[in-house]
């Protein structure tokens, strides 16, 4: 059943942003392509065809978390929810292939981003060398972390995993409390918002500073001496992070399916 | 014939009389296969199960016969078919007498009208 | 156990206000019920709870002797009140998407109504009346081979030709082992159908009786409504 649910929400999504993917990318080869024809000429057209880009691009980053909202609010809270809420399936599975299909639409949207980079920045010789450059510089940057060097990698993919879901169960968890209430939900929302936001700062604050803080004391004194200690804390730093928002996240993850379980009242 | 229920009287006993006159005025005679439960009921926009009734009613009567395996049929048997003509005509003029009572005709009236009637009817 | 749908002392609050209040009912399989009342009587949130859509605050309700949940949505087939279907779909597409869900739904049958009533399968949602969105939804549900459906206002915003077809469909696709619930306020064109009416007021069922004990009073089901409702 999850999978038909991810099949359905991707067909959902999809007509929204394959057009935007395709276009971001039109616009940068556009642009390139104006860049190129009128070297040496006005620079006119291609500063409208960047700016043109740039609205994409940023249109894009918007639209993947408007999208997300809508898919959440307007799917299953409002008269859609009529039929989502009578399949024969779990609340969390619709949690679940919603969140992953934003994440999805996330990885998705700087995949776009960083191709249309790679198109605008298209320049053969120039190119290859920065590449070469750039490969070089982070291969020397692991090398420092010595065997645990390749562990990084990982540690950076999953922290980006981990804030990414975190954000995005966060909004989901503000509309779920918001819909509790009976009018107003819109502020309520805005309000569970807050309220979420500011406890996950604050317990943000409450695990960092205070048990941690003989720890990072201890560490800041021989952060010169040591180059061992200075990659233990990073990696610890790393994990520690990886773990606050997966707890966060399982934990606004439970509100949310507990609400949309026993709570649902939907006009 | 159009099915014309009536709402304040229980429904199968209208699909009683209204099947019985189907198959006393020729619509369904004689040995004639009648359609499936549902297909009647779709006919007359009325629920299955009460349609079932009726026909369990008209096969109590002797008018209708089940068949374990092709379904309903009506009776051939000439004696009953009669015995419920006669009922209903009965019924029909009880009903009719009870009207003209109230309007006080006697009965040397009643048969004048009657006969007059039938004459001009006849032509 | 013979029973689709049991209600014991059923009770529904919202804040202060009391949605449905020690409701008890015995619904038998095999029947065409309508559940009557005037709006804002209970009749809604007595079909909601019946879908889990919303939880009850007192008492207990089951379907087929199970609590409201994904195994009683197998078996249940809703029609509600609104307009529930993604307006960016295709026909196909929501069939699809009921094919994929429900192992009792039957395709064929959902495309032989919608070209009994010329409703082109290719079309978007977006581009249909209000009407049409309607039909299809009634379609939909009727193509499933339920246990129990519930119809909330199905005739209600058609015309008279259409709610023909609509009571024949109901009519054609009865079956002894099913249960039908239809909540309506427009009796007199339902009443011929109806095997069991429900009355409900101000979250009370306050009465619960076969069509032909009414009517076996001289009354028609329409006719008792307006004198116990009398406003």
């Amino acid at each position: 059943m999850l999978g038909k649910l991810l099949k359905y929400e991707l067909k959902a999504t999809g007509r929204t942003f394959m057009p935007i993917y395709a276009a971001l990318l039109i616009a940068a080869a556009v642009t390139k392509l104006i860049s190129a024809l009128t070297a040496g000429g006005s620079e006119v057209p291609e500063f409208i065809s960047a700016i043109v880009y740039i609205m994409i691009l940023m249109g894009m980053f918007v639209m993947t978390f408007v999208v997300m909202i809508q898919r959440f609010h307007k799917n299953l809270l409002s008269d859609e929810g009529y039929l989502m809420f009578t399949l024969p399936v779990e609340p969390w599975q619709h949690i679940v292939s919603k969140l992953l299909i934003s994440v999805l639409w996330n990885l998705g949207s700087l995949v776009a981003a960083f191709l249309s980079i790679v198109i605008l920045t298209f320049d053969e010789i120039a190119n290859r060398a920065l590449m070469l450059d750039l490969f070089a510089v982070i291969a020397e940057f692991l090398t420092i972390f010595g065997p645990t060097g390749s562990l990084v990698v990982l540690e950076i993919f999953l922290a980006g995993i981990a804030t990414t879901v975190f954000g995005i169960l966060l909004i989901y968890a503000s509309i779920a409390l918001g819909h509790l209430s009976n009018r107003h939900r819109t502020m309520a929302s805005l309000g569970a918002f807050l309220g979420l936001t500011a406890f996950a700062q604050i317990l943000f604050a409450c695990l960092t500073l205070i048990p941690n803080v003989r720890v990072l004391q201890h560490y800041m004194d021989t952060l010169q001496e040591s180059l061992q200690t200075s990659i233990a804390l990073f990696h610890y730093v790393m994990w520690f992070t990886i773990g606050f928002f997966t707890l966060l996240s399982a934990g606004y993850f439970l509100i949310t399916n507990h609400i949309l379980k026993k709570r649902l009242n939907l006009e | 014939m159009p099915w014309d229920l009536k709402p304040d009287r229980p429904i199968y006993t209208q699909l009683v009389e209204h099947i019985e006159w189907m198959i006393l005025s020729g619509v369904y005679p004689p040995g004639s296969k009648l359609p499936s439960v549902r297909d009647l009921a779709k006919e007359a926009s009325v629920n299955p199960n009460t349609m079932q009734r009726a026909l369990a009613q008209l096969e109590e009567d002797g008018l209708i016969i089940t068949h374990r395996t092709s379904g309903r049929s009506i009776t051939e048997d000439s004696e009953m078919i009669q015995k419920a003509r006669i009922r209903i005509a009965r019924e029909q003029v009880s009903e009719f007498l009870e009207k003209m009572k109230k309007l006080g005709f006697d009965k040397k009236e009643i048969l004048s009208i009657i006969n007059n009637m039938i004459e001009e009817v006849g032509k | 156990m013979n029973a689709i749908l049991e209600c014991k002392g059923l009770t529904k609050s919202y804040g202060g206000k009391k949605a449905l209040s020690d409701v008890n009912l015995t619904i038998e399989r095999g029947r065409i019920v309508g559940l009557l009342g005037p709006n804002g009587s209970g009749k809604t949130t007595l079909i909601k709870l019946a879908n889990a859509l919303l939880t009850p605050t007192l008492g207990e309700i089951r379907i087929a002797g199970m609590e409201p949940g994904t195994g009683t949505k197998k078996i249940v087939s809703y029609l509600p009140e609104r307009n529930y279907l993604s307006d960016w779909m295709r026909v196909h597409d929501i069939i699809g998407l009921f094919r994929d869900f429900y192992g009792d739904f039957r395709p064929d049958k959902a495309y032989d109504m919608l070209k009994r009533l010329n409703i082109n399968p290719n079309d978007k949602l977006k581009t249909m009346s209000k009407g049409t969105k309607e039909k299809v939804q009634l379609i939909l549900v009727m193509s499933r081979e339920s246990e129990l459906y519930l119809l909330d206002e199905p005739i209600g915003g058609v015309d008279p030709a259409a709610r023909d077809y609509i009571l024949e469909t109901i009519i054609s696709n009865y079956n002894p082992e099913a249960t039908i619930i239809i909540s309506t306020h427009l009796i007199s064109d339902v009443e011929k159908i109806l095997d069991h009416v429900i009355f409900i007021r101000e979250g009370q069922v306050v009465l619960s009786s076969s069509v032909d004990e009414i009517r076996e009073q001289g009354k028609s089901v329409d006719g008792l409504f307006r004198e116990v409702f009398r406003c």
